[in-house]
């Protein structure tokens, strides 16, 4: 909430639940074009005149836990300004999933149970004796 | 999405043998499930015989039983009393993230990146975060670089000054386990050795985005933090 009449001005344009929730999210109000939502369900929005350069583009998160890694790689781009178009017109992007890639993005696990655990696949260099015995004559 | 991403190559891999007499197979061996189901139906199962317990449950790596518990976001409510507490401990979390005073303990280069997320690009003060001198008056402590075996005995006294509740976050590689220097004479190797550390942000130097990011991390752990819900169960 940078001040009350930016902020009222940006809820009336965004409208009160869309400015509510942004509020409980991002902290402030901001009023812009949806650009896309991406395959998770994440919004994706613009406004390149009235706001000040590096906040033009924000993210309207999917979950309540939200997460910046649960942004794709293409659209980390384009919301980091490394691009300038979103990854549903840019011509780099078109090739969809490569062969080599996850079917889908994955996000950052940790904190929860598909957290990385580290495991080994060496041989062990105790081994436990097992004790063999022979029967009694 | 967690939990389905999961790829079954990696559960295929971390899963145990089922028989502790043969000490090493090979990785092709163990991903097959074939050789498992083969291994268990040749050894008598005591639990066929009436009135015996029941086989334990599978080993995991660590040799102790695997138990699945529910993450504390996947924990419902019952009762009015677990209602209660639930909301003073959001009451609770929401006020601990939202001024986070972080004793700064910069100790090498990561410092740096540590002052830069105090500048205006990365703007901690937006959210509460506010650097303090003193380890009476801060919460959480940023391990910011080498960490040596003279400067130890001092992290551990400046830790034990910190009231609770207090947290630490290890930043950079040679904090976290010895990095670089692992191998030196005077290095500590990881300051989880004299403190105990709640956030590993990995980098040499992190970036000021990747200790933001860890910093975020620290936050979602606070808002899963039961503190009331804990003392009742007591």
């Amino acid at each position: 909430m940078s001040t009350i009449l930016r902020t009222i001005a940006n809820l009336r344009k965004a409208g009160v639940k869309d400015a509510l929730h942004q509020m409980q999210h991002i902290g402030d109000t901001k009023a812009g074009t949806l650009v896309a939502t991406d395959r998770f369900g994440n919004k994706y929005y613009e406004n390149l005149q009235d706001e000040l350069p590096l906040r033009t583009r924000w993210v309207d998160y999917k979950e309540y836990e939200e997460d910046p890694s649960q942004i794709e790689p293409g659209w980390h781009a384009w919301i980091s300004y490394m691009v300038d178009k979103p990854p549903t017109q840019d011509a780099l992007l078109e090739t969809q999933v490569r062969a080599w890639e996850l079917p889908e993005h994955r996000p950052n696990l940790t904190m929860s149970r598909s957290a990385f655990k580290t495991y080994s696949t060496v041989k062990p260099k105790l081994n436990a004796w097992a004790p063999v015995m022979s029967p009694r004559q | 999405m967690l939990s389905s991403t999961r790829s079954t190559a990696v559960l295929a891999l971390r899963a145990k043998p089922s028989s502790f007499s043969v000490p090493y197979r090979s990785v092709a061996m163990i991903s097959s499930s074939a050789s498992k189901a083969a291994a268990a139906a040749a050894v008598s199962r005591p639990h066929d015989v009436v009135g015996n317990p029941e086989t334990p449950p599978p080993m995991s790596v660590t040799g102790k039983a695997r138990r699945e518990v529910p993450l504390p976001s996947q924990e419902g409510k019952k009762g009015v009393m677990q209602y209660a507490l639930t909301t003073l401990d959001q009451i609770a979390n929401w006020a601990r993230q939202g001024s986070l005073w972080p004793m700064t303990f910069g100790l090498a280069c990561c410092a740096v990146e540590m002052m830069h997320l105090s500048t205006p690009r990365y703007d901690q003060d937006r959210l509460g975060i506010i650097f303090r001198a003193s380890p009476r008056q801060s919460d959480v402590m940023i391990v910011a670089g080498t960490l040596t075996n003279k400067m130890a005995p001092a992290l551990r006294q400046v830790y034990d000054q910190m009231p609770e509740p207090r947290w630490v976050i290890s930043m950079g590689s040679c904090a976290n386990g010895g990095g670089y220097y692992h191998y030196s004479y005077s290095v500590t190797r990881g300051c989880d050795r004299i403190v105990p550390v709640d956030i590993y942000v990995p980098g040499c130097p992190p970036t000021s985005e990747a200790l933001m990011y860890g910093i975020f991390q620290l936050q979602k752990k606070m808002r899963h933090t039961k503190i009331t819900r804990m003392w009742y169960r007591k």
